[in-house]
């Protein structure tokens, strides 16, 4: 018997040394995880920056800057477009900025007179970068974690009042209320109450399973009281804060009190009131079972019981009970997982860490994220979503809308502004990047670029026919594609057919040229997933997502250079130490030639064709280049185009893919133009290729013409390509006059 | 060694044009926001009629405006002969540049560059510059890209031209392309 005793005690000793180790290290790794630090890029100013006072002074505010003298670090001063700023000093991962003050004038949009007036002198300084989130980049997921001293009081006094009186005084496991637990249960007959101590329920949420068997309890008390035996009493309750598990999100599970603020108010920990606190340390008892939008009757009852235990043991007045117990729940109607303030753009961060980024590195905590997220283009995309949304298509189905909108800079592929959906600061599907729709007739620059790079083939003058026509496929299937307007216009030039985006001349084009010609041009400009080989995808029954769509037409916007799109310049551990970096990319994927003649269409879409209504809202002096896009009962609206510096995709749709009265133009196009409206920038103006040349043409007659003849448009053409006839024309003397002094006034 | 001399024929030419940069502002014009107060965006018209025969894909011509009644132009699509110049913040990053490089610190270099890229991002020199760093720190391939780059953004400028053609013609020989490096050579004398 004794012999039978020592060996169950050796079993037991080992036992327990397993689970200490066990105990140990998987705590240690939950305790002091410190979140990455993210930053918005930093803003740069030197004489002639592009920026408004208006811009100005948001950006100083979100970087912590105080409007005052403007003489301490850290602080402005403004009067009317004239700043004085004082800067903290930051040390960047290529080197220190020092403290400096500076003075500068904001005029037509620009910086002037920007002088250093303290501290070293130099013709550009950079700002502190805005701190725009934390996130756990080893996580999959975002998380909210909480320290002990910044949540309100009341939490942790109420969660021991409700689960755990003497959570001070036990040694991780409390016998009498196991054992006033016990009689219970067998009074029932069945386990009716719990006597877990809050240690206890760290130990099942980190370790267990949630099955109750008598093994696992066993395991549960031997845990509880190492972790004990090892940490303070305030170590635990912080892990318990961020730990225990508050509710479901489908395959994600809500853990800890700061994400369960989030999902369930929206709200930060900090920010919450007596009876949404009082919820939350309710659900602790059955998360599902409780769960306030699903039971929202039980999880009252649970509530108000909890504001009764608070009351109870003194935590609030009687009449501050009272009141709470009558409130509502006020639980959000949609969930989010986040409080990072532009959830989607960090969703695509933390995408691009994983892309770029070793998972090793990212293990190292306290890392420092620098992204490309610009603030200022970032609240112009915002507002142009949330102001533009509303006033789509009817108020009926406006209500049902989603829109994206996806900025980079044209000629660094920089990400500079991402929304996901209508309300920006919902963090859950993020359609920027997720949401894979037919692109329509985006699709048609790719088809026309396919052809003009065959010179000999093709010149923006080539007549096309706009005639209808049926595809008979060898299963005896028929294909007839039509025009939106069910017209038919014989012969149009080619320039015209993809300005007013006609979609017979697309699809006979694409056919000649081949459809797997069309689909290698795609996936050139970035298209990584397999892309239908069947004639259909000429009117663009590809689906994209609109980020991908963003990459794809950088190329255009860049004369045939592909830019991998980037969020992050840099990171570096928590010693400034930088990981490896991810530069700047480029490679050439089309003759840029053959690009710029794409481009003039789609100039000209924005100047006589489908893009045209932009310069309702926009000023004729900013030239543009686009391409709208819509597919079947308009269930996508796309519009994706550049100006000199930017690039934006925008679209307009449903989430359930149902029908809408909106085209590209009508639906995507308000979005993108007044997007575009409020960010000063330099207009389109590409630079002419060595090979192009530039011609007077009559597109009727297929010939060189003079300037001031009627019809007379001036092309791009390859060398080579450009017509040999020449037409001429009488044209009326005012006419001809006109063209003599044109270039001479302007 | 042979590549270390040949490229410095390219270098050189590279860094000279980088002194004469005063190339006019060519591309497009700068528009602020607050200097020309933007119109109401106009609300969009939506068509309900819907009865037309099944289409298989639609594109978006508004059906209220056939082409004989288009409005008439009123302006047409811009270009540019001439590629962007540096501002002096971008030439004060790109001269710091020149200084880590000389120093060896190739990644402190294009860090620099990369910032003057973004002050910049049309001007041929930045592109050049980001080209020799990358010949450096021996990453051919990307100094080729950015040679091409940059001349693209070089317009009717023949000296960036010259020193662009140059610097890719010893790139691509470098590279073991002989026959791209006589063609590259080839544009640089015809200028």
């Amino acid at each position: 018997m004794f012999r039978f005793c020592a060996i169950g005690l050796v079993l037991l000793a080992g036992w327990t040394v397993y689970l200490d180790a066990v105990v140990t290290s998987r705590f240690e790794g939950r305790r002091f995880e410190v979140p990455s630090r993210v930053y918005a890029r930093p803003l740069e100013l030197f004489e002639g920056a592009s920026i408004s006072a208006g811009a100005l002074e948001r950006e100083l505010q979100l970087s912590g800057f105080h409007k005052g003298a403007g003489d301490n670090p850290g602080s402005y001063q403004r009067n009317g477009g004239r700043f004085i700023i004082s800067t903290r000093g930051f040390s960047f991962p290529d080197g220190d900025e020092p403290a400096r003050k500076a003075s500068l004038t904001i005029s037509g949009d620009r910086v002037r007179n920007f002088s250093v007036i303290r501290g070293e002198a130099a013709p550009i300084i950079r700002l502190e970068p805005a701190q725009i989130g934390g996130i756990y980049p080893a996580h999959k997921e975002d998380r909210v974690l909480v320290e002990l001293g910044q949540v309100p009081a009341i939490l942790p006094a109420t969660l021991m009042a409700v689960e755990d009186r003497n959570f001070y005084d036990h040694f991780g496991i409390a016998p009498l209320s196991i054992g006033r637990a016990m009689l219970a249960n067998i009074r029932a007959g069945r386990v009716v109450q719990g006597g877990s101590t809050l240690t206890q329920q760290l130990v099942k949420n980190l370790f267990l399973t949630r099955d109750q068997t008598l093994l696992r309890k066993g395991n549960e008390a031997i845990m509880s009281v190492l972790l004990e035996l090892h940490y303070e009493k305030d170590d635990i309750l912080e892990t318990y804060l961020n730990e225990v598990y508050l509710g479901q999100a489908g395959v994600r599970s809500i853990h800890g009190f700061g994400l369960a603020s989030q999902f369930y108010f929206g709200q930060s920990l900090g920010d919450l009131d007596v009876h949404q606190i009082a919820l939350l340390v309710g659900m602790v008892k059955g998360a599902s079972y409780y769960n306030p939008r699903r039971n929202p009757d039980r999880a009252t009852q649970r509530r108000n019981l909890v504001i009764s235990e608070m009351e109870q043991a003194g935590l609030i007045e009687p009449e501050r009970a009272a009141r709470a117990r009558g409130l509502p729940l006020g639980v959000s109607e949609r969930p989010s997982y986040s409080e990072n303030r532009y959830p989607a753009y960090i969703d695509l961060v933390r995408r691009h860490l994983s892309r770029d980024y070793k998972e090793e590195d990212l293990r190292s905590e306290g890392l420092r994220i620098f992204t490309t997220l610009d603030p200022a283009i970032q609240y112009a995309a915002e507002f142009a979503v949330t102001d533009t949304l509303p006033r789509l298509g009817g108020a009926k189905l406006a209500e049902s809308l989603e829109a994206t909108l996806v900025v980079t800079s044209k000629d660094s592929g920089e990400v500079l502004a991402l929304v996901g959906g209508k309300d920006p600061r919902f963090a859950g599907f993020n359609r920027a990047l997720d949401a894979n729709r037919q692109i329509g007739s985006l699709i048609k620059p790719f088809i026309y670029l396919s052809a003009l790079q065959r010179p000999e083939r093709y010149t923006l003058m080539t007549p096309v026919l706009d005639k209808s026509f049926t595809l008979e496929f060898d299963d005896g299937r028929r294909w007839q594609p039509k025009n939106y307007d069910g017209e038919e216009r014989g012969e149009v030039p080619l320039h015209k057919a993809l300005s007013r985006s006609y979609n017979l001349p697309a699809v006979r084009v694409g056919l000649d040229v081949g459809v797997d010609v069309v689909s290698d041009t795609l996936t050139a400009f970035g298209v990584d997933t397999p892309i239908s080989q069947y004639p259909s995808m000429l009117l663009g029954s590809v689906s994209m997502s609109p980020i991908t769509v963003a990459q794809i037409y950088q190329g255009l916007a860049t004369s045939g250079f592909n830019t991998p799109l980037r969020t992050i310049r840099e990171v570096t551990d928590a010693n400034g130490e930088a990981l490896s970096r991810y530069s700047l990319e480029v490679a050439q994927v089309a003759d840029s030639a053959a690009v710029h003649l794409v481009q003039y269409a789609m100039q000209e879409t924005m100047q006589e064709g489908t893009g045209r209504s932009a310069y309702n809202t926009l000023s004729q002096q900013l030239t543009l280049a686009g391409k709208t896009g819509t597919t079947d009962d308009g269930r996508d609206s796309w519009f994706a185009g550049f100006s000199g510096d930017l690039l934006a995709v925008a679209w307009v749709g449903r989430d359930d893919n149902g029908a809408t009265v909106l085209t590209g133009a009508s639906g995507a196009l308000p979005v993108w133009s007044r997007f575009m409206a409020q960010v000063p920038q330099h207009g389109f103006s590409p630079v002419v290729p060595d090979e192009v040349n530039y011609h007077w043409v009559n597109t009727e007659r297929q010939a060189l013409t003079d300037e001031y003849c009627d019809n007379a448009r001036l092309l791009p053409f390859i060398a080579g390509s450009e017509p040999t006839q020449t037409v001429s024309c009488s044209g009326t003397l005012e006419r001809r006059i006109r063209g003599w002094f044109e270039g001479l006034f302007q | 060694m042979k590549i270390k001399t040949t490229f410095r024929t390219g270098l050189i030419i590279a860094m000279l044009t980088l002194a004469g940069c005063a190339s006019g502002p060519g591309g497009g014009i700068y528009v602020p926001v607050g200097g020309e107060p933007a119109k109401a965006p106009e609300p969009p018209r939506t068509s309900t009629g819907e009865d037309e025969a099944p289409v298989w894909r639609k594109s978006e011509q508004p059906a209220e405006a056939p082409s004989e009644q288009e409005p008439p132009r009123t302006s047409s699509p811009s270009y540019s002969e001439t590629g962007e110049g540096l501002s002096p913040a971008a030439l004060s990053l790109v001269r710091e540049a020149e200084g880590l490089l000389k120093r060896g610190d190739t990644s402190g270099a294009i860090a620099r560059l990369e910032r003057a890229q973004r002050i910049a991002p049309r001007s041929a020199e930045v592109y050049f510059k980001l080209s020799e760093a990358y010949v450096v720190s021996n990453q051919l391939g990307s100094a080729e890209q950015f040679t091409l780059k940059g001349l693209s953004l070089a317009g009717n400028d023949t000296r960036l031209q010259r020193a662009g053609w140059s610097l890719l013609a010893d790139i691509r020989r470098a590279r073991g392309n002989v026959a791209g490096a006589d063609q590259a050579e080839a544009r640089a004398a015809a200028l």
